[in-house]
């Protein structure tokens, strides 16, 4: 299923988006594969909060340099991800650690239950992980949008300076960032879904004792939060980066 | 700094400060008694294998709610190193408790709100202070359509047996799309036909996965869903996650062309429609590569905890990937189907309403 599905999507990538769709495809099956190399890391014991920074560093390198190529475009993205990946660390961890996110939930002890749960291996790190490795890709998109708008608003009107550029690209993310909301919203919400369903059919005071909706909201609302960040610092360092390049 | 020092933004900071200490002391809301915490005693009870220690946490607090509160009660909790199906629990964090017999006491989960207090305040502000009256706009559209996610969920369970749940969700989503663009986008003609361009490029995409999936035949297991068992109608949840999961993303696709297809429009009136499409395929090259990227990271990574267990569990990885990844993988692939196909249907659709309904701006 998997393949023929991957194969109807590499074909509509071709006829869609020719070559840029064919380094689409290659992006994508990259990225499954950083997500392969990071469980197998943390199995060898690595600290996994460390192991996910380094695989959105590579995931971003990945995504920029293959679809966009070497640029001041990209170039200025990275940086401002870097950044953004810190500041969402820090609020993760401080999350993560203090409010009790680790492991499995009473819902899904059925699916858990046949495995040892002695794994020696801090399960805190290995959500927090995972939220980081969940927010990099819309980072990555609100980011590249940005600094590629920024850099045709510059290519058009050379004469802006660096606060009229960072004024644009704000714009720009304003314009952006609703729809980016919305699309995270409806990727996350099937799971909702099926969480309401089963809150219904149990007592009404358990909404207040659920792990799993705890974490999918806690997900939800870190990916909204980075995508915001974004903006403002991807503008700031674009406008520079783009002003400097132009001497 | 005395930019920042307005009126507007002490407001925002005064508010967001009196909603995060109302959910630090909202303990009269719950039902369930919660354990505040004075003291814990941690020793160890025992060791495991691979080197994994246990626990035994004696806790020590006063209730703070119900007929109970100023009850001071000691409560036992055991935990481990890996903490996969436990939690250790620290000073700061409360608990709610049970009460089994007379005095034995047991934790049945800790309290989090106020740390998706914390986030959730912290997300409406920013996206505040970022976008202005635009974030208001998103934060309307998304309250409408979590009332509207939350109102389908309770017609369907009042009458399960009638109603069919994709149909439903078909109904559903036509709503979500109208009510997101109309609310972030105002009454105008590119609002329109990103409408109608999504509408269709939802039921293509949609219609495409369904026959794939039937004339390949049914052959995944779905019961590695979450809370799949408690799902009515679950043969058809399975397309129903297919069918909400690349929504976003289509509606992002159509009003990103409709938008800048109208900004051509704009500023050359008589723009030929062949130079439209030519500039609309342009465009449109940029955003499939990251979007596909978006839809993978946010849904497929959730899959890292189980299939580490796993792992862990010496399953081998292909195979933990294969077994708890298939379903999400689908749904992504679904969805990124959904991201290219919602491109040439959105190029031409707006291209043509534009063209048609859009009367020339007087400069």
């Amino acid at each position: 299923m998997i393949k023929l599905l991957s194969l109807i999507f590499l074909i509509l990538l071709l006829i869609v988006g020719k070559k840029r769709g064919f380094k689409t495809f290659i992006t994508f099956y990259l990225s499954i594969f950083l997500i392969m190399m990071y469980l197998t890391f943390m199995k060898t014991g690595l600290n996994a909060i460390f192991l996910a920074i380094i695989i959105c560093l590579l995931a971003t390198l990945v995504t920029l340099f293959i679809l966009n190529g070497s640029n001041v475009k990209t170039k200025s993205s990275f940086i401002s991800i870097v950044f953004v990946l810190l500041l969402v660390t820090i609020i993760t961890v401080f999350i993560g650690n203090s409010a009790n996110i680790q492991g499995f939930s009473l819902e899904s002890i059925e699916s858990i239950g046949y495995y040892s749960h002695d794994i020696n291996y801090d399960m805190t790190n290995v959500i927090i992980g995972m939220y980081l490795i969940c927010t990099i890709g819309t980072i990555i998109d609100t980011s590249i949008s940005i600094s590629s708008a920024m850099y045709e608003v510059h290519e058009n009107n050379p004469q802006l300076n660096k606060k009229e550029l960072f004024v644009s690209g704000m714009n720009v993310g304003k314009d952006i960032l609703s729809t980016t909301i919305n699309t995270l919203y409806f990727a996350l919400i099937s799971s909702f879904i099926g969480f309401f369903m089963w809150f219904y059919s149990v007592s009404f005071d358990f909404l207040s004792v659920s792990k799993s909706f705890d974490q999918n909201i806690i997900q939800l609302l870190l990916s909204f939060i980075a995508s915001i960040m974004i903006i403002p610092i991807t503008s700031y360092i674009s406008s520079i980066m783009i002003m400097k390049n132009k001497k | 700094m005395k930019k920042y020092l307005t009126l507007k933004n002490i407001l925002i900071f005064v508010i967001s400060l009196t909603i995060i200490l109302f959910v630090y002391n909202d303990y009269f809301l719950y039902k369930t008694p919660i354990l505040k915490i004075n003291n814990i005693e941690t020793t160890v009870e025992g060791y495991g294998s691979y080197n994994e220690k246990y626990y035994n946490q004696k806790i020590t607090g006063v209730i703070k709610n119900g007929n109970l509160k100023g009850k001071i009660i000691t409560v036992n909790n055991v935990t481990s190193t890996s903490g996969v199906n436990d939690e250790q629990i620290h000073k700061r964090s409360e608990l709610f408790i049970k009460q089994s017999n007379n005095n034995i006491y047991s934790i049945i989960g800790v309290k989090r709100d106020k740390y998706i207090a914390i986030l959730a305040v912290l997300f409406i502000d920013l996206i505040i202070l970022v976008s202005g009256i635009q974030g208001v706009k998103t934060l309307l559209s998304l309250f409408v359509n979590i009332i509207i996610s939350a109102l389908a969920i309770f017609v369907f369970q009042s009458n399960a047996d009638r109603l069919n749940l994709l149909l439903l969700y078909i109904f559903v989503s036509m709503i979500f799309i109208i009510t997101s663009l109309f609310i972030t986008n105002g009454n105008k003609t590119k609002t329109y036909s990103a409408i109608i361009s999504s509408i269709v490029s939802l039921l293509v995409s949609f219609g495409l996965s369904y026959l794939i999936i039937n004339i390949h035949g049914r052959d995944v297991t779905i019961w590695t869903m979450d809370y799949i068992e408690y799902v009515r109608d679950y043969e058809n949840y399975f397309y129903v996650c297919i069918l909400l999961s690349g929504l976003g993303a289509i509606m992002d696709i159509s009003i990103t062309i409709s938008s800048s297809l109208n900004e051509l429009i704009d500023k050359n009136f008589k723009i030929t429609k062949k130079a439209l499409l030519k500039s609309g395929r342009e465009i449109s090259k940029d955003i499939i590569g990251t979007m596909s990227n978006v839809m993978l990271y946010t849904c497929f990574t959730p899959i890292v905890p189980l299939a580490f267990l796993a792992i862990k569990n010496n399953m081998p990885l292909m195979r933990a990937i294969n077994y708890y990844g298939e379903i999400e993988l689908i749904i992504v692939l679904c969805s990124c189907i959904s991201i290219v196909l919602a491109i040439p249907i959105s190029l031409y659709i707006s291209t043509y309403i534009l063209k048609k309904y859009k009367k020339e701006v007087v400069k």
